[in-house]
């Protein structure tokens, strides 16, 4: 690992400062995704900004707490296991749950943070091998994704300039329930509607979010629970746990007598950014809760895809885990 | 010039440029114990002179970023394995036959000055005349060693193929360590030259371990697996992949197991922190190290602390009663030798209060 200099502000306004004094800082939290990478040298910060001490005066950074309209919001400094241990949070979310506990192995969710957790980058072994072309680690450079091996690489979203994979399950379960990120930054604090948060790739694989320069996650808002009845959070994996996803699904269903009064499905694993699948949730709505439908909304999630040689098998795979997670949340 | 020269008569208050290609390398005393060893001395070997002060020689990896190097331009004789400091000597191990190295690590005044280099980082390559043949320089931090060893070694080997020279891998390890370490463990020289700190300093830390307060110098990159094995010598936690992959390097951090390996022992202060060699009491092992003997749960044995340190904090977490259970609470440790089955007895074996009975 490079040297780098170490910052610990104490609170969030001088935290800011310094990310303004130096645009090119990195935040660190948990460090699972950031210190992994500076030891590949794909990040490469000369200073490096803690922000573990600034819960200390501002508590809620590290808070899970009810929100007066019904919904709840986790603080950026929310570890992984908090949340997944959190009964109510267990209760009205339960594929957020599900998605947290599917990810990493438990000493990484021990480590890992809310705010670490969205900005998590790719795993594409092509970004992580510096010797190899990547747009996304060094803008203008090539694909070397494209071509090569790409059984972990994405199938909606793609670009001409990258194909890799977020590999977040909880972003997958906080596009499905609607998130919004809350940021501060110098101009104070500002929502971000989740579908907004994250970007495709385009012609900028290396901007991966809409946060402005100086700004950090302060936390995640959560809508009051919908679809805690009938909600699901399925993964499939190359090995049966502490592996990233082929391809999951989160989905949630409001069901009435039979009928799907409204629906929210997202996908993992398969996607450039946590992958809402829109077109799926528009057949679903007021379709009857049967298997017919199920296979119909999964052929509409993935009739976008554009799939490389080597993972065709993906929009398939694809469709099945959403047959599975629709399956699951309509049993409740 | 007279041997003394360069440590007298060098002055910060009058900067220059850094010493071009062709230059006469100014001389200097590299070690004086127990005889004086001068970079004259040197003559009719390749020296590459670093100044930087991000290079901190008691790093294993520096170990390994010589034989990098090395191996990347091919060239001849054994791998280094060990550079071991022991007083004013720098030991170097190769492979071969375990022969030893011993070089003289001791800084004389005002060199950086004196090659022209007043701040940032400078690399300069002298040729076995004392002529330096090609050099960098540049701001502070801008470029790590490695990476300028890497440039240097390339006009280095340019240089010696068109002069018909052949670089001897132990000699240029013996005399790129030599001058580099002295100028860099030794602050003296930097310091007259640059009063701010250097990026990523090493600085003073105190960590809580195993229930003892241990101070140690680190610089912030020091993640807390290498604090613990490299400073603190506690080498029981191990490194298997460094990445966050493998669980070797698990220890708990106030109570909650964590992977040491994506840690910074900077940012660890004021945390209780237990390894492997914390968790026994005295001569009588912990449950779930007795269990781990009696249930035959290891083979090689290099994933154990891990796969212990993991299994300990296992049973005050959320962990449901099956065998699948345990195995999926335990995802994160890898273990080659596929002990599996039997980690998972030892553990359900604690968890059902039937533990095994092995002493130390």
């Amino acid at each position: 690992m490079r040297p780098f200099d170490l910052s610990m502000p104490a609170d969030v306004p001088a935290a800011l400062a310094l990310l303004q004094q130096d645009p090119k800082a990195r935040v660190i939290a948990g460090g699972t995704t950031l210190l992994d990478l500076m030891k590949l040298d794909v990040e490469t910060p000369a200073h490096v900004i803690d922000i573990t001490p600034l819960a200390r005066r501002e508590p809620s950074l590290v808070a899970i707490t009810t929100l007066p309209n019904g919904g709840m919001r986790l603080g950026a400094l929310v570890g992984n296991t908090t949340l997944a241990v959190h009964p109510l949070v267990g209760t009205r979310y339960p594929m957020l749950t599900a998605a947290i506990e599917a990810g990493a192995s438990p000493q990484v969710r021990n480590m890992a943070t809310m705010g670490g957790n969205l900005l998590q980058r790719t795993r594409c072994y092509y970004f992580r091998d510096t010797t190899l072309a990547c747009n996304k680690r060094t803008p203008g450079s090539g694909c070397s994704a494209i071509g090569g091996h790409t059984r972990m690489h994405a199938i909606l979203g793609t670009s001409t300039h990258c194909i890799a994979t977020h590999p977040s399950d909880m972003c997958v379960a906080l596009a499905a329930l609607e998130a919004t990120i809350r940021v501060r930054g110098p101009a104070g604090e500002r929502t971000i509607p989740f579908e907004e948060f994250h970007t495709r790739p385009g012609d900028h694989p290396e901007i991966e979010n809409t946060l402005r320069p100086a700004e950090l996650v302060i936390a995640i808002d959560l809508p009051p629970p919908r679809f805690a009845r009938h909600s699901a959070y399925v993964k499939v994996r190359d090995r049966a746990s502490f592996a990233f996803a082929l391809a999951s699904a989160a989905v949630g269903l409001d069901i009435a007598t039979g009928k799907i009064r409204a629906a929210r499905v997202a996908l993992g694993g398969v996607g450039t950014k946590p992958w809402r699948a829109v077109a799926a949730e528009r057949l679903l709505t007021g379709a009857s809760a049967a298997s017919a439908t199920w296979q119909h909304a999964a052929e509409a999630a993935f009739a976008d895809a554009s799939p490389q040689p080597g993972n065709t098998f993906k929009a398939t795979l694809g469709q099945r885990t959403l047959v599975r997670a629709l399956e699951m949340a309509a049993a409740g | 010039m007279s041997r003394g020269h360069a440590a007298t008569n060098a002055s910060a208050s009058n900067p220059s440029e850094p010493l071009a290609a062709g230059s006469p390398a100014p001389d200097f005393l590299v070690g004086n114990s127990p005889d004086p060893l001068w970079l004259h001395d040197l003559r009719g070997q390749q020296v590459i002179l670093v100044f930087s002060s991000a290079w901190n020689p008691a790093h294993a990896e520096q170990v390994t970023c010589y034989n990098r190097l090395v191996d990347e331009w091919n060239l001849p004789e054994p791998r280094l394995i060990d550079i071991a400091i022991d007083g004013p000597w720098y030991d170097l191990t190769f492979a071969d036959d375990a022969s030893r190295v011993r070089i003289p690590v001791c800084a004389c005044g005002n060199v950086a000055a004196e090659y022209g280099v007043h701040d940032g980082e400078a690399l300069f390559l002298i040729d076995r005349d004392g002529r330096i043949c090609w050099r960098y320089a540049g701001p502070p931090g801008s470029r790590p060693p490695e990476d300028r060893l890497r440039v240097a070694m390339a006009a280095f080997a340019r240089h010696e193929t068109q002069t018909g020279g052949r670089i001897s891998r132990r000699d240029f390890v013996a005399a790129t360590l030599a001058v580099t370490c002295a100028l860099s463990l030794h602050p003296r020289a930097a310091d007259a030259v640059s009063p701010e700190p250097p990026l990523g300093a090493a600085r003073p830390i105190t960590l809580q371990v195993n229930g003892k307060r241990v101070t140690l110098d680190v610089e912030p990159r020091v993640t807390l697996l290498d604090a613990l094995r490299e400073y603190a010598g506690l080498t029981g936690t191990k490194k298997g992949c460094d990445h966050g992959q493998c669980g070797a390097c698990t220890v708990h951090v106030d109570g909650h197991r964590i992977l040491s390996c994506l840690a910074l022992a900077t940012l660890q202060q004021g945390k209780k922190i237990t390894t492997i060699e914390g968790i026994a009491s005295g001569k009588t092992l912990h449950p779930m190290q007795a269990a781990f003997i009696e249930y035959d749960a290891f083979q090689c044995g290099y994933c154990t602390p891990g796969q212990v340190m993991s299994a300990v904090a296992l049973l005050h977490e959320h962990c449901g009663a099956a065998d699948a259970d345990v195995r999926e609470c335990m995802s994160g440790n890898l273990c080659r030798c596929g002990a599996y089955p039997h980690i998972v007895s030892a553990i359900q074996s604690v968890r059902h209060g039937k533990p095994g009975h092995a002493a130390i």
